[in-house]
C-alpha cells in the first residue's frame, strides 16, 4: 500500500509491521532497493516507510519500488527472532562536556576535508589524536606479544569468494579494474578520457575483467596467508592497520561511516578456548583506558550488517552464540551510539574454509578485536568538543 | 517414551536433518553435530532451527539456536518438552 508525494517522494505502509530492533536495519538496507532513493526512512514503530527520490518518477516505477520495498521487509522480518542483546560493559551514564556535533567545525578547521561521498582527508590534529588512540591499541597488541604484519589494500575476488563474501555482504563491495592490454584502448583512453558529473565517461569495455577487489577487512589476509598450514605454535597472536572499504551508499555519513576507513586490529588464531579467552582478556584490557579516558559507552551483543537474504539467519546466529561484541560509544549530540570497535569470534569458519589446522587437525579458530580508528576519533570529539583544553589530559599532552 | 517412540523421533530428526542441510540420509546420523559437515555451518544450523520450528511447533530464541547443535541435544529437547 502506497500513496504518491509528487512523484519526488513515496509513502509506503509495510506489509509486516517492522519490529523495533530491525528499525534501523531496515532502514540502511532500503538504500539498495532502488538508485533513483536518496533518504529513506522508517518510523521508530515500523509501521511506516518514507522515501525521498532524486527525481520525479512514473507510477510505473513507483509500484515496482514500492514492490522491491516490501521484499525486503518480508525477506528480513519474517520469521525473524528477537536477539537478547547482552551488555557487558555499561558506562553511558559517564558526563562529557560536549553535545554538539563536532562535523561542522572540523570542517571550516580544515580538520576535515571530503573528497568524495565517504572518502576524507583528515587533518594535523585528528591526525595526532587518531595516532594517540593507536598507541593505546598497539599496547594492548604488545600485551599479546602481538605479531607485526602488513596487508595489502587490494583483495581478490576469489579470496572473498571462498569466505562466502559477496552471498553476505554484496552491497558493500568495491571493485577495482584497469585498463585492458591493448594499445587503442590506452590510447583511445589517454586522449578522450573525462569525467562528467563525477563519473569517468570511458566505455567499461575499455576496463578489464575484475579480479580485485578493495579489502573490506583487515583479518581476511592473515587467514588467507595461512590457508592450507597447520599452525606449529598451536595459537598465533597477530596485529596490523590497514584501509578498509564498505560501500554504504546514502548511509555514508561524516566519520561517522566512511566508505575509506582504517582499522587496527588485533587478530587471535588458535583454539576454540585460546581465542575466547583472549577476546575476553582483550576487552578487559580496554577498560581501564576508556575509563582513563572517561569516554561514555557500553559493549554489547551485536551482528555484522548482512544483506538482506542473509539477514535473518545470519544476525540471529551471531547473536545467539554470541560472536560479536560492539564497543557503542555515545554520541550525545544525537543521543544515539556509533560502534568504535568489536571484540569477534568467528569459530572455524576460517579454518574450516581456509583448511587451516592445529596439529591434531582440527579447524583452528579465530577471532579478532578491531578498532576503527577514525570512528574512535569522532566519538571521542562527540563528547568532549574539538577544544584540547576540555579533553583528559592524557589525550590533551600526546596531541599537544 | 517406548521404543517405538523414540524410534519415531530419531525418524523424525534424521529427516529434518536431511531436508535442512540437504545432505543425504547415511550423512544424517545420531551423532551429527553442528560443524561435522560444511552443511551444518551458521547457515545451515539456521535451516536447522527453522524447519524445528516447523515440524514440532518450538519457538525459536536464541537460547534454543546457541543450544540445540547436534542430534543428541535436538532429541534431549524434544524428549524434555513432551514432543514425542
Amino acid at each position: 500500500m502506497f500513496k504518491f508525494e509528487d512523484n519526488y517522494g513515496l509513502d509506503i505502509t509495510p506489509r509486516i509491521k517492522i519490529p523495533g530492533h530491525l528499525v534501523g536495519e531496515v532502514q540502511s538496507k532500503l538504500a539498495y532497493v532502488d538508485e533513483q532513493i536518496y533518504k529513506a526512512e522508517v518510523d521508530t514503530l515500523g509501521e511506516h516507510i518514507h522515501l525521498d527520490f532524486h527525481q520525479p518518477l512514473e507510477q510505473s516505477e513507483l509500484v515496482t519500488i514500492e514492490a522491491k520495498v516490501q521484499r525486503v521487509v518480508e525477506k528480513m522480518v519474517q520469521g525473524t527472532i528477537k536477539p537478547k542483546i547482552v551488555v557487558l560493559e555499561n558506562h553511558m551514564d559517564r558526563v562529557t562536556p560536549n553535545n554538539t556535533d563536532p562535523t561542522s567545525e572540523l570542517y571550516s578547521l580544515g580538520e576535515i576535508y571530503q573528497e568524495a561521498d565517504g572518502i576524507y582527508s583528515l587533518g594535523p590534529m585528528l591526525s595526532r589524536l587518531i595516532d594517540f588512540f593507536e598507541q593505546q591499541f598497539l599496547s594492548l597488541a604488545k600485551f599479546f606479544n602481538a605479531t607485526p604484519y602488513r596487508f595489502p589494500t587490494l583483495i581478490p575476488a576469489k579470496y572473498l569468494e571462498q569466505v562466502n563474501y559477496f552471498q553476505a555482504f554484496p552491497h558493500s563491495l568495491t571493485f577495482v579494474t584497469h585498463l585492458r592490454e591493448d594499445l587503442d584502448v590506452i590510447d583511445h583512453f589517454a586522449e578522450e578520457a573525462s569525467c562528467k558529473e563525477d563519473s569517468l565517461t570511458t566505455d567499461m569495455g575499455s576496463f578489464d575483467k575484475i579480479q580485485t577487489l578493495l579489502s573490506p577487512a583487515v583479518c581476511y589476509h592473515l587467514y588467507f596467508a595461512l590457508a592450507g598450514k597447520t599452525l606449529t605454535n598451536e595459537s598465533l597472536a597477530a596485529t596490523s592497520v590497514s584501509n578498509c572499504f564498505r560501500y554504504e551508499s546514502i548511509n555514508l555519513d561524516s566519520l561517522e561511516r566512511m566508505w575509506n576507513f582504517t582499522m587496527r586490529e588485533v587478530i587471535f588464531v588458535g583454539s576454540k578456548d585460546y581465542v575466547l579467552e583472549n577476546r575476553e582478556i582483550a576487552r578487559q584490557e580496554m577498560e581501564p583506558f576508556f575509563e582513563q579516558l572517561g569516554l561514555a559507552y557500553r559493549v554489547e551483543t551485536a551482528n555484522d550488517p548482512f544483506f538482506i537474504g542473509e539477514f535473518r539467519k545470519q544476525a540471529a546466529f551471531q547473536s545467539a552464540f554470541q560472536l560479536k561484541f560492539e564497543i557503542r560509544a555515545s554520541l550525545p549530540f544525537k543521543k544515539s551510539t556509533l560502534a568504535i570497535g568489536s571484540y569477534n569470534y568467528h569459530q572455524d569458519f576460517f579454518g574450516r574454509n581456509l583448511n587451516i589446522n592445529l596439529s591434531d587437525g582440527s579447524p583452528v579458530h579465530t577471532g579478532c578485536v578491531a578498532f576503527g580508528l577514525e570512528r574512535v576519533a569522532f566519538a571521542f570529539l562527540a563528547q568532549y568538543g574539538i577544544d584540547p583544553n576540555n579533553w583528559p589530559s592524557i589525550v590533551r599532552e600526546y596531541v599537544n | 517414551m517406548d521404543s517405538n517412540q523414540l524410534i519415531n523421533l530419531n525418524q523424525r530428526i534424521q529427516s529434518l536433518l536431511i531436508e535442512a542441510l540437504q545432505i543425504p540420509a547415511e550423512q544424517a546420523t545420531s551423532d551429527l553435530q553442528f560443524g561435522d559437515l560444511p552443511q551444518w555451518d551458521s547457515m545451515g544450523h539456521m535451516e536447522v532451527m527453522i524447519y524445528l520450528e516447523n515440524e514440532f511447533g518450538i519457538e525459536i530464541n536464541p537460547e534454543t539456536i546457541s543450544n540445540l547443535t547436534s542430534f543428541s541435544t535436538i532429541r534431549q529437547y524434544l524428549q524434555d518438552h513432551g514432543h514425542v
